[in-house]
């Protein structure tokens, strides 16, 4: 176990209960966690955790230059990653019609979605647009094609892992996590106006 | 970037393309060609100018309606009606068009004309931009409350705005509209592109807005923040598409939630020099010479289909008797040039094998042939008597050639 998940993390998996459930299980012991961690301080790393220790990753000890232009090409795919997966969250909010976001472990049945996709022209219009990001164009000019694209892609990113292959059962990753801490991060130091007032003046005037 | 240098940019804009934006302010459209390109961009991105057609853009219906009211245009709306009230003016706009066009008041149509895009752009604008927006409050907001109050106080805002937007979209009859500007094919296309297409999306967004209203209307409910989070941020970046998180890698101080390493790419290679695991290399060796012959007869050349030149033996042709002595025959004409050599003369002193009469047929036959190729041989027959009664027939006896150079 050691072996298999020391080499995941240095491959830059998150580790979670869903991506490697026995992996995760093992680093809930203390012991192991200690193994784990004095192995990786041997490199200059060390094992980071999500914020509500929902999924593991290796991080760096010490930000020398050769580590912060690796940090440097993570982050441009994350920056890459948030725009789409926001649309994609906010979805699905609207999708399974719940007052909650996707939190790891929730299940997504791509042929139930398909369904209330294309019963709604709305959702089917937020779809379509999808193609605007990179990654995400399909060459197949349908509903189906699309929301195939979408969760392909999503799963190739580590936010989605597909459960079943028969039923095309998706479960969403303890990745969905780390990227709910770096939204909330972004949110709060660019000041990003989320907030919205129900008496804003500029909505009134246009009634 | 800041507030403050958003506010500085989007001036600097106004300023710098003022004339793209004067351009589609009074002719309603600014095409993209080479030059313009990369400023109508920047517009866009800024919103001051949206999409037209698929090259073509068109000032934003609020800057546009800034623009009227600054301007005292008699363009201008009253913006304290309601959106309803916009469809009866787009209708007037319709019929006082059709009068000025039956009538052939060509300028007057014109103008029309123009009204009745803008009006088509300003409710597909104010339609598309109320529905999201009413649609994510309802979804982030609505409900969340603590006090029966406030939830009273929500309930009038809401059911007051869902019931202008109903107004609205219920006041757009779509095949009455389009029946009246049905001989007018730009505009059935402005009006069926722009607006009509786009109605199902609308009426879609009210349903969700309406099923979320009759539900948690006597309910108080707890949206999580971490929704709130993702609906507030997915709303900002519809409205901000050119958003770009700052650089936090740049920082002096990395953020830890982006202190993560970059993948590594593991490949081990084989110790040859651990004879502890000298059997298990043996077998994986093994395994790999059958892979390598495997892979080996795969990519054996195909035969291919060798062409020799192969050595036949020479059959040397015998020449019939004939051929011999006419060659003969020829060459001595050619080394007795400007002499005359009778054919039976030569026959009767070489080629007794051969009877006179099918020597004189070979030697006229070859002298044909020698013709095609050169002229240098003259003919002439020599004939017998011919008979009183027979005029036409020709009796040779003997030939006469002769080489000329």
């Amino acid at each position: 176990m050691f072996e298999s998940l020391v080499k995941r993390l240095l491959q830059g998996e998150f580790i979670c209960e869903i991506t490697d459930e026995a992996g995760f299980q093992y680093l809930q012991n203390p012991e192991n966690f200690f193994q784990v961690e004095d192995y990786l301080q041997r490199l200059n790393y060390r094992l980071a955790s999500t914020q509500n220790k929902l999924s593991f990753y290796a991080a760096y000890i010490e930000i020398d230059n050769a580590a912060r232009q690796d940090i440097r090409k993570v982050f441009q795919q994350f920056r890459l990653e948030l725009h789409p997966v926001v649309e994609w969250l906010d979805m699905m909010m609207a999708c399974l019609k719940q007052d909650a976001v996707l939190s790891p472990g929730d299940t997504l049945a791509f042929s139930s979605l398909l369904q209330i996709i294309e019963n709604n022209q709305a959702l089917a219009d937020r779809l379509q647009a999808f193609a605007k990001f990179k990654d995400f164009t399909s060459n197949e000019d349908s509903v189906k094609g699309r929301l195939e694209k979408l969760l392909s892609t999503l799963q190739k990113w580590g936010y989605l892992q597909l459960a079943n292959r028969d039923t095309l059962i998706y479960q969403v990753t303890g990745k969905l996590d780390y990227f709910y801490q770096s939204l909330q991060f972004i949110q709060e130091h660019e000041e990003i106006p989320v907030e919205q007032g129900e008496e804003e003046s500029a909505q009134e005037t246009l009634f | 970037m800041s507030q403050a240098q958003g506010l500085e940019r989007l001036f600097k804009a106004l300023a710098n393309h003022s004339d793209l934006i004067a351009q589609a302010y009074y002719e309603g459209v600014v095409y993209k060609d080479s030059k313009n390109q990369r400023a109508l961009n920047q517009l866009k991105q800024l919103k001051v100018l949206v999409n037209h057609s698929i090259d073509g853009y068109r000032i934003s219906g609020r800057l546009g309606q800034f623009v009227d009211s600054a301007l005292s245009s008699d363009r201008l709306r009253r913006l304290d009606t309601d959106l309803a009230s916009w469809v009866d003016t787009l209708e007037q706009q319709i019929l006082m068009y059709q009068d000025a066009w039956d009538e052939n008041r060509i300028e007057d149509a014109e103008n029309y004309s123009a009204e009745i895009e803008r009006v088509i752009f300003d409710l597909s604008d104010n339609l598309e931009e109320n529905t999201s927006y009413l649609l994510m409050l309802i979804n982030s907001r609505f409900a969340n409350v603590r006090t029966l109050a406030e939830k009273k106080k929500q309930n009038v805002f809401y059911i007051s705005r869902v019931e202008l937007l109903v107004q609205a979209i219920s006041s757009l009859r779509p095949e009455y509209l389009l029946e009246m500007v049905d001989e007018h094919p730009a505009l059935y296309a402005l009006l069926e592109e722009q607006l009509m297409r786009l109605l199902p999306i609308y009426h879609q967004r009210l349903q969700d807005i309406l099923d979320k209203l009759k539900t948690f209307l006597f309910e108080l409910r707890k949206i999580e923040e971490r929704a709130q989070l993702v609906q507030g941020f997915a709303f900002f970046l519809r409205q901000n598409p050119s958003y770009d998180m700052q650089d936090w890698s740049e920082q002096d101080t990395i953020p830890e939630q982006w202190n993560q390493i970059k993948p590594l790419q593991l490949t081990p290679s084989a110790d040859t020099q651990n004879y502890a695991v000298e059997d298990e290399l043996i077998a994986i060796v093994q395994k790999l010479r059958v892979d390598s012959e495997a892979l080996l007869t795969k990519k054996r050349k195909p035969k291919i289909n060798k062409i020799e030149l192969v050595k036949r033996e020479i059959q040397v042709m015998e020449l019939p008797l004939y051929r011999k002595w006419l060659r003969r025959y020829f060459v001595l004409l050619e080394q007795q040039a400007g002499q005359g050599i009778s054919a039976v003369s030569f026959q009767q002193k070489y080629v007794q094998e051969i009877e006179p009469a099918l020597w004189l047929g070979c030697v006229l036959n070859e002298w044909l042939r020698q013709q095609q190729r050169h002229t240098k041989i003259k003919m002439e027959f020599i004939q017998f008597a011919s008979h009183a009664a027979f005029t036409g027939n020709k009796k040779v006896k003997d030939i006469l050639l002769c080489w000329h150079e």
